[in-house]
C-alpha cells in the first residue's frame, strides 16, 4: 500500500487551462521525495488536491489506501503552508498555537527544534526563520504520517536551514515518516532527497538526483545545477 | 451614584456589559478574518429588517435577528466564492438594506416616527425583555466561542492546517457570520445603527493592539468594551448627554490613546 497514490489526475481552476496534466505518482512510506518546477508547476495546486482542499477534474488520488473522497483520518497529514492567511495582528503565542494543534509529541518537539524560548513569544513577531521552525513544529506535534512541506526552508540561512532538514530527515527516517518537500533550492533538494519528482503541469521525471540533472536544466533553462550536487 | 438605584439605570448597564462582552469576543475574530466592515454592513442591512417588521406589525427583534442572520450567511456564501471581493459583497448588502428601509420609511408613518431611536440607541430605554434577549445571545456567543475556539483560531491563522486538525471551515464561517449578525442586531438598542459596528471593531482593535497573546487580546477588549458602556452611561447621565454616543467617544478616546502610545514606543 502506498501513503501517496495519484492516476491520470487533471485539473484547472478555470476550465480553460489545464494546471495539471496527466499527472500519476506513488509515494512509499518512508520516503523523502522533493518536488521540484518552475513557477506556475502547479506544485502547490498538486498539495491543495492531496489535502483534499481542490477537487480534480479527473483522476484518482489515495491516501493510505482511501480514496481522497472517502478519506477522514486528516489527522495522519502535516503540513506546512508556503503562505499564512493570518493578519499581521494575529495574536497568539507559540506556546497558544502549539496547545491548539493538541499534539501528542508536543514536549519532544520543543526539545527537538529548541523552541522553549520561542513559547511565550508571539508567532508573527519571530523572524522568518523561527516561524518556519515553528511552523515545522506545529505540523510534527501531531505525530504524522506524511507530511507536506511547501517551501520550508525560505528565509533560512544555508547553516541553519542544514541543521533544520538533517533534524527533520533524522526524525522522518527514523520512524518511516513519509516527506514531500517543495523547494526551489534545486542544489539542496537534490543533495537531500530520496527521489525527485519535477513536475511543469506534467510529471516530466521522477527517480534518483543524479539522472534528474539534464531535466532540471531543460526545465529551467540553466546550465549550473550538475555544479550544485555534491 | 443614587442614579444606580434606578431600574432604567441597572437594566441599561447590565444590558450594556452583555452586548459590550459579545461584541467584545467576535470583533476580535470579524478583524482576523478582515472583516471589520461587517458590523457596518449588518447593522445597515439590519435596518430593512427592522423597517419590514414595522411594516408587517411582528415582534421586531425576531424578524430583524432573522432578517440579519440571513443577509450575513448570504454575505459569507457569496464571498467564499471569491468571484467577488468579500468587502464589496458586505457593500452591496449595505446598500440594499438601506434602500429597503428608505422605501419602507415613505410607506409606514409608524417607522418614520421612531427612525431617530433605531439610528442612534438608547441604552437607557431597554426592556427587561431587551434584556433577557441580550443575555441570551451573549450566552450563544460564549457557548460559540468556547465550543469552537482551538479551531476558530486556527481557522484566522491557516485554513489549511485548520481543516487539517478536524475544523469545519464552512460551518464555523457561517456560525460566526449568525453569532456576529444576532450581536448586530442586539447593540442596536444600544448604540443603533449608525455606532453597532463601533461595539465590534474599536474595542476588539485596542485588544489587538496592546494583546501580548491571543487570551490576553480578547481580555483586553473585553475590559474596553465593559470601562467604555461604565463610564459612557455614567457621563450619558451626568451631563446629560446620549448614551450611544458617550459609550464610542470614549472607545474611541481609549483607542487614540493606545495608539498614540504604540507609535510613541
Amino acid at each position: 500500500m502506498y501513503v501517496v497514490e495519484i492516476k491520470n489526475l487533471y485539473f484547472s481552476y478555470d476550465d480553460s487551462f489545464l494546471v495539471l496534466d496527466n499527472v500519476s505518482l506513488n509515494i512509499k512510506k518512508g520516503e523523502f521525495v522533493g518536488l521540484i518546477g518552475p513557477n506556475g508547476a502547479g506544485k502547490t495546486t498538486l498539495f491543495k488536491l492531496i489535502l483534499g482542499l481542490l477537487k480534480p477534474l479527473s483522476g484518482l488520488i489515495k491516501l493510505f489506501g482511501t480514496d481522497i473522497r472517502n478519506f477522514k483520518d486528516w489527522k495522519r497529514i502535516g503540513y506546512v503552508p508556503q503562505k499564512l492567511n493570518s493578519d499581521y495582528f494575529f495574536p497568539a503565542t507559540v506556546g497558544e498555537l502549539l496547545n491548539l494543534t493538541k499534539g501528542t509529541r508536543k514536549e519532544e518537539i520543543i526539545a527537538l527544534f529548541h523552541l522553549d524560548s520561542l513559547l511565550e513569544k508571539q508567532f508573527l513577531k519571530l523572524s522568518g526563520g523561527q516561524q518556519q521552525i515553528v511552523l515545522l513544529g506545529l505540523a510534527l506535534s501531531t505525530d504524522p504520517d506524511l507530511l507536506l512541506l511547501d517551501e520550508p526552508t525560505a528565509g533560512l540561512d544555508v547553516h541553519f536551514r542544514n541543521h533544520i532538514i538533517h533534524t527533520l530527515k533524522n526524525f522522518t527516517v527514523k520512524e518511516g515518516k513519509s516527506v514531500i518537500m517543495i523547494s526551489h533550492d534545486i542544489g539542496f533538494i537534490l543533495n537531500t532527497v530520496d527521489r525527485v519528482l519535477c513536475l511543469n503541469r506534467s510529471l516530466q521525471y521522477q527517480g534518483n538526483s543524479r539522472d534528474a540533472i539534464g531535466v532540471i536544466e531543460n526545465m529551467f533553462g540553466i546550465r549550473e545545477v550538475k555544479s550544485g550536487i555534491s | 451614584m443614587e442614579f444606580l438605584n434606578y431600574d432604567f439605570v441597572q437594566r441599561g448597564i447590565l444590558t450594556g456589559l452583555l452586548i459590550g462582552a459579545s461584541s467584545a469576543v467576535v470583533g476580535v475574530f470579524l478583524i482576523l478574518r478582515r472583516m471589520a466592515f461587517l458590523g457596518a454592513g449588518l447593522s445597515h442591512a439590519a435596518f430593512g429588517g427592522i423597517a419590514l417588521s414595522m411594516i408587517i406589525d411582528v415582534e421586531p427583534f425576531l424578524l430583524t435577528a432573522l432578517f440579519t442572520v440571513t443577509v450575513g450567511n448570504l454575505i459569507q456564501l457569496i464571498s467564499s466564492k471569491r468571484k467577488v471581493p468579500a468587502d464589496a459583497v458586505i457593500a452591496l448588502f449595505f446598500s440594499a438594506g438601506v434602500a429597503l428601509a428608505v422605501i419602507l420609511l415613505g410607506i409606514s408613518k409608524k417607522l418614520s416616527e421612531n427612525v431617530f431611536g433605531y439610528l442612534f440607541g438608547n441604552i437607557l430605554m431597554v426592556t427587561e425583555k431587551e434584556l433577557i434577549i441580550s443575555l441570551a445571545v451573549a450566552s450563544f456567543v460564549a457557548l460559540f466561542v468556547v465550543f469552537f475556539y482551538r479551531n476558530l483560531i486556527l481557522l484566522t491563522f491557516n485554513e489549511e492546517i485548520a481543516k487539517l486538525r478536524g475544523a469545519h471551515i464552512n460551518l464555523i464561517n457561517h456560525l460566526l457570520i449568525s453569532v456576529a449578525s444576532l450581536t448586530v442586531v442586539v447593540s442596536i438598542k444600544a448604540v443603533g445603527i449608525i455606532l453597532s459596528s463601533s461595539m465590534l471593531v474599536i474595542p476588539a482593535l485596542i485588544g489587538l493592539i496592546t494583546g501580548k497573546s491571543f487570551r490576553s487580546c480578547l481580555f483586553i477588549s473585553m475590559a474596553v468594551s465593559f470601562f467604555s458602556v461604565l463610564v459612557g452611561i455614567f457621563i450619558s447621565l451626568y451631563y446629560n448627554l446620549p448614551p450611544s454616543g458617550s459609550i464610542v467617544g470614549i472607545m474611541v478616546f481609549l483607542f487614540a490613546i493606545t495608539f498614540v502610545k504604540k507609535i510613541l514606543k
